[in-house]
């Protein structure tokens, strides 16, 4: 058996491999990487209008209750926006680290942390429960860092 | 050689907690101390007023009107046509107000910076997007090594006059520097103005730290 022989099979697995979870998302690795760094932006902004509030001394409920609404749907996707082959070196602009997908066992626990500290900051923002919401707050941000210590790349600047 | 007062103790004590808060702040961003680095900040910005209306109140060579010269004030001192100065010469003058404004656009940077968690936030952040915060906060980052280049420099100037065998590190310290005998004393700024000067500084401060707001 010639290498060619045994190697042309594991490329086309490792093709397969690789653009099944591309396709899963139904995208590129590289248009993967742009819409998530779109949607980590938008949870940005969700949790830059919320403290901002919180700072305000006359919170905007309904405004805290859509962005905490937002953030927990978003905590729910999270994990979607990481198809394999959609990390840093396919797209310039992605800090996504291979150890996301290397270490994919606690990606996804940090991941479920988020959604746990989302969902809380959200019933908390339904119910009106104003006091709980700055600590929830606190949480979901400790967890967005939590993920991103370990799973992004640091800023060279 | 007699000695005369030539940095009164304001300019002093403004620069010293310059000299301590600028590496705090650097250590505080990069240890994710971020409540230290905005306090660090806030009273940089205190400091900067308060230097600011100094060199107008100040003692002689702390006013800006003694020491900034237009280019060809430089040329001469550059050139050694000039008689012996007290305070900051020609092209030092121009090197401090160049190390206040980066400090101060570096302050004004940080703001409206957000970091990426939109955990810990400038307080005038909530005056600009998170996309534009964060653009912010890297223009931050990267002005800072400006300031450092500066202040590099500075030090730089210290240690070629300390190899001319002229000291400029002991009279920031003492305030006294040695002149020729019968060059006129300097007169030190009354004590009293520094408070009309710090209650300014420390009330712009503390608007700018609550977002503008009382």
């Amino acid at each position: 058996m010639s290498r060619s022989k045994v190697f042309g099979p594991l490329l086309v697995c490792a093709v397969v491999l690789l653009a099944g979870g591309s396709v899963a998302a139904g995208l590129t690795g590289g248009e993967a990487a742009k819409a998530r760094i779109d949607h980590m932006k938008g949870q940005g902004a969700a949790m830059k209008a919320i403290g901002e509030q919180l700072k305000s001394g006359a919170p905007d409920l309904a405004l805290v209750k859509a962005q905490a609404a937002k953030l927990e749907v978003s905590s729910k996707e999270l994990t979607s926006w990481f198809p394999a082959g959609s990390g840093q070196g396919v797209y310039a602009k992605s800090k996504a680290l291979p150890v996301i997908w290397t270490d994919h066992a606690r990606f996804l626990e940090k991941a479920a942390a988020l959604r746990t500290a989302a969902a809380k900051l959200n019933a908390d923002a339904q119910a009106g429960n104003a006091g709980a919401i700055g600590a929830d707050l606190k949480a979901t941000g400790a967890a967005c860092k939590g993920c991103h210590e370990s799973f992004e790349a640091k800023d060279k600047t | 050689m007699r000695r005369t007062a030539v940095w009164d103790l304001p300019v002093r004590v403004t620069h010293w907690l310059l000299v301590v808060l600028i590496p705090f702040s650097w250590w505080s961003a990069t240890h994710d101390q971020l409540p230290w680095h905005r306090r660090s900040g806030y009273t940089i910005l205190g400091l900067l007023v308060f230097r600011l209306i100094w060199g107008f109140l100040g003692s002689p060579t702390a006013r800006f009107s003694q020491f900034l010269r237009g280019p060809r004030g430089v040329v001469a001192y550059l050139r050694g046509k000039v008689a012996p100065i007290m305070g900051h010469n020609p092209l030092g003058g121009w090197s401090v107000v160049a190390m206040l404004a980066v400090l101060a656009g570096q302050v004004a940077l940080g703001l409206f910076s957000v970091d990426e968690d939109s955990v810990e936030a400038g307080p005038l952040s909530k005056f600009l997007s998170f996309d534009a915060s964060r653009a912010v906060a890297h223009l931050h980052a990267k002005l800072f090594w400006i300031l450092v280049g500066l202040i590099g420099l500075h030090i730089a100037a210290i240690g070629v006059y300390a190899l001319r065998r002229r000291n400029l590190l002991g009279p920031m310290i003492s305030g006294a520097a040695p002149v020729a005998e019968g060059a006129e004393a300097m007169p030190v700024a009354p004590a009293w103005r520094v408070f009309p000067a710090a209650a300014i500084a420390g009330a712009v401060a503390w608007f700018v730290a609550h977002g503008l707001k009382i």
